[in-house]
């Protein structure tokens, strides 16, 4: 079973600390992504998970079995480094055969589970070769391999896709994650990526300062962000945030705009963050006006960054919109799809 | 994209001057060697022996001790050597792998015995050789070689060591390593350049060191080849022939011992390791 428990962990570097009591439950088959800036300590908890840390003080569970005093290896989990962590002197067989090597797993099982591996990923004409002979790519397939070799309860990622490019990385994410459908294995995925979080993930744990701001899964988290930090963090471009208060079931922008919050503001509230998504702005007559700073066709949307009661806002419109840099458009936030906080907690307000 | 001419010509030119002289006392050695005790005195010099003649070679090989003292040069380098690379291997890795109280002054310690003279130390060591039993043996001389050769070692390989993605042992050990399993199937097979460096080191510093074995080895049961080159000396004359032909035979190791390390001096083994 390979279900893991976070109990309370705290990290602490002398009187430094860096994790301050961080709780999640992943349940067996589960794919989880921690998420967050750098320096948020989602790697550090990874490592933690992995045995490549000590744990300060709390407990993490893998499979019901408290780790905290064995050994990485008897954790039963493997791990993807980010730099992949070939070992160059090996062949790709040798590379993913390394651990029941180890183990003293007899040199037929080791061939049997290593070929078994390679045909998941397609290595299987790769298998003579050296990490230095591959392509990105490859090399990161290697590494799972490795990782799959093991049949482990759970599959650490640590932010696996930053050294390849682009292209790559979208091809590697879907691999990924149909690998993780096909094996049904336990995996905790690091990543400072909301675009890889949100695309993957079973749930998502956003982080942020050693500590876990929310945990859902991606629609969650993009519906209903728990606060600030989450909302800003999740969805590109990022939700615009206005400044202002609730006076008679409005909100009232710093520079006295007024936005309709669709019955939700009953109570008078003086200081509040309203949050809309770039693409819950709609143009059309009745809006506010927005005076057009930039336009940045992609295609698919266009971007368009404006001046809207005094801030800077972004909309995604899937129309074409012509307007000039200096036009004014007039843009409405969709009543159903605004987003409420405390200007103080940064928590979110319910209606 | 090729360097113009005129620079390639100054490359070469360098390049060809600087092996010139570099291998100007490798040829007169040889040549020397060849010739006959009166021609060695002409003047001028003559650059091809008149006479060749090998008999400066079966004076050393059939009547001096150099056969003896080779064997015991052979002894001695290749023991100081190991245990001075066995030594290096331990301490380098816990200088670059772990963190503990009083390292970076331990490092500085490993260093101070480099700094102090060679003539400020004889007398010492021999002090502690005589209170050991240990003056004229064997084991002796490769105690006082590796400490002469640890110290350059350990900084060598420590900086080898450092260089090593810290993730590859990582990786290892979530693959079930233990840390001795770790230094023997990763980090020592990736440091082949450097360990090959450290070996060549300390053999090269041991085989050619003349002091310590001039005072730590008293007779020709464990006198070292730089001594028998010496003893070609007496009071009045000295057999420059002889002289050259033990200068091959003692060279001759060394530069074999080069030429099949070279290849693996070159590193690109951490190819592929990583990122890149």
């Amino acid at each position: 079973m390979g279900t893991v428990t976070i109990d309370q962990v705290r990290k602490a570097y002398g009187t430094l600390e860096v994790l301050h009591g961080v709780n999640v439950n992943i349940a067996d088959g589960e794919f989880v992504v921690l998420v967050g800036p750098s320096g948020c300590g989602k790697s550090t908890l990874l490592r933690m998970i992995a045995g490549l840390e000590e744990i300060t003080s709390g407990t993490i569970s893998v499979g019901g079995r408290v780790v905290n005093d064995l050994r990485p290896k008897e954790r039963d989990i493997a791990m993807v480094f980010q730099s992949y962590a070939l070992y160059p002197h090996m062949t790709v067989a040798e590379n993913m055969g390394f651990s029941l090597k180890l183990a003293r797993a007899d040199k037929a099982e080791r061939q049997r589970r290593v070929a078994e591996a390679a045909r998941i990923l397609g290595l299987e004409s790769l298998l003579d070769r050296r990490p230095g002979q591959l392509s990105g790519g490859q090399r990161q397939r290697v590494a799972m391999g490795r990782s799959i070799v093991r049949d482990p309860a759970v599959f650490l990622f640590d932010e696996p896709l930053s050294n390849l490019d682009a292209k790559l990385r979208v091809q590697m994410r879907s691999e990924i994650k149909a690998l993780h459908q096909r094996l049904g294995t336990t995996t905790v995925y690091v990543t400072h990526d909301q675009i890889e979080a949100m695309t993957m993930a079973d749930r998502i744990v956003v982080m942020h300062g050693g500590r876990v701001e929310q945990i859902g899964t991606p629609l969650d988290l993009y519906d209903r962000p728990a606060n600030i930090f989450v909302a800003t963090f999740i969805g590109s471009p990022a939700m615009n945030i206005l400044e202002g208060r609730i006076s008679g079931g409005r909100f009232i922008a710093a520079d006295g705009s007024e936005v309709d919050l669709g019955g939700r503001g009953a109570t008078e509230r003086g200081h509040v963050l309203l949050g809309v998504r770039p693409e819950h702005l709609v143009p059309g007559p009745g809006g506010l006006p927005a005076q057009i700073i930039t336009v940045e066709p992609t295609g698919s949307e266009t971007h368009v960054t404006a001046r809207l009661g005094g801030q800077d806002v972004v909309g995604a419109f899937r129309e074409r919109i012509t307007g000039r840099p200096g036009d004014v458009l007039s843009l409405r936030p969709h009543p159903a799809a605004l987003h409420l906080f405390d200007a103080d907690t940064g928590e979110r307000l319910e209606a | 994209m090729r360097a113009p001419l005129s620079s390639r010509i100054v490359v070469y030119g360098f390049s060809a001057l600087l092996a010139a002289v570099c291998l100007f006392p490798f040829l007169w050695m040889i040549v020397s060697s060849l010739k006959e005790l009166r021609e060695l005195y002409t003047i001028p010099p003559s650059w091809i022996p008149q006479n060749p003649t090998l008999s400066n070679y079966a004076t050393v090989l059939f009547s001096s001790n150099i056969p003896r003292y080779f064997l015991n040069s052979v002894v001695i380098s290749l023991g100081s050597t190991a245990l001075s690379l066995a030594l290096a291997i331990f301490a380098s890795y816990g200088f670059a792998r772990f963190r503990f109280r009083g390292k970076a002054a331990a490092q500085s310690f490993v260093l101070v015995g480099q700094l102090l003279p060679t003539a400020a130390i004889i007398v010492p060591l021999f002090v502690t050789l005589r209170w050991l039993d240990l003056v004229n043996t064997y084991l002796g001389l490769i105690l006082v070689y590796m400490i002469i050769t640890l110290p350059l070692s350990v900084w060598m390989l420590t900086s080898y060591f450092k260089a090593i993605p810290v993730e590859l042992e990582e990786a290892a050990i979530i693959d079930g390593a233990s840390r001795m399993g770790v230094l023997f199937r990763i980090t020592l097979p990736l440091s082949l350049p450097g360990l090959v460096a450290v070996t060549v080191y300390a053999f090269v510093t041991t085989w050619n060191e003349f002091i310590f074995a001039l005072c730590f080895a008293t007779d020709s049961s464990v006198k070292t080849l730089p001594i028998g080159l010496a003893e070609f000396t007496t009071e009045f004359n000295t057999d420059w022939g002889a002289v050259m032909a033990a200068s091959m035979i003692m060279t001759l190791p060394v530069a074999l011992l080069f030429l099949s390390m070279q290849r693996l001096f070159i590193g690109g083994l951490m190819a592929g390791a990583t990122k890149g």
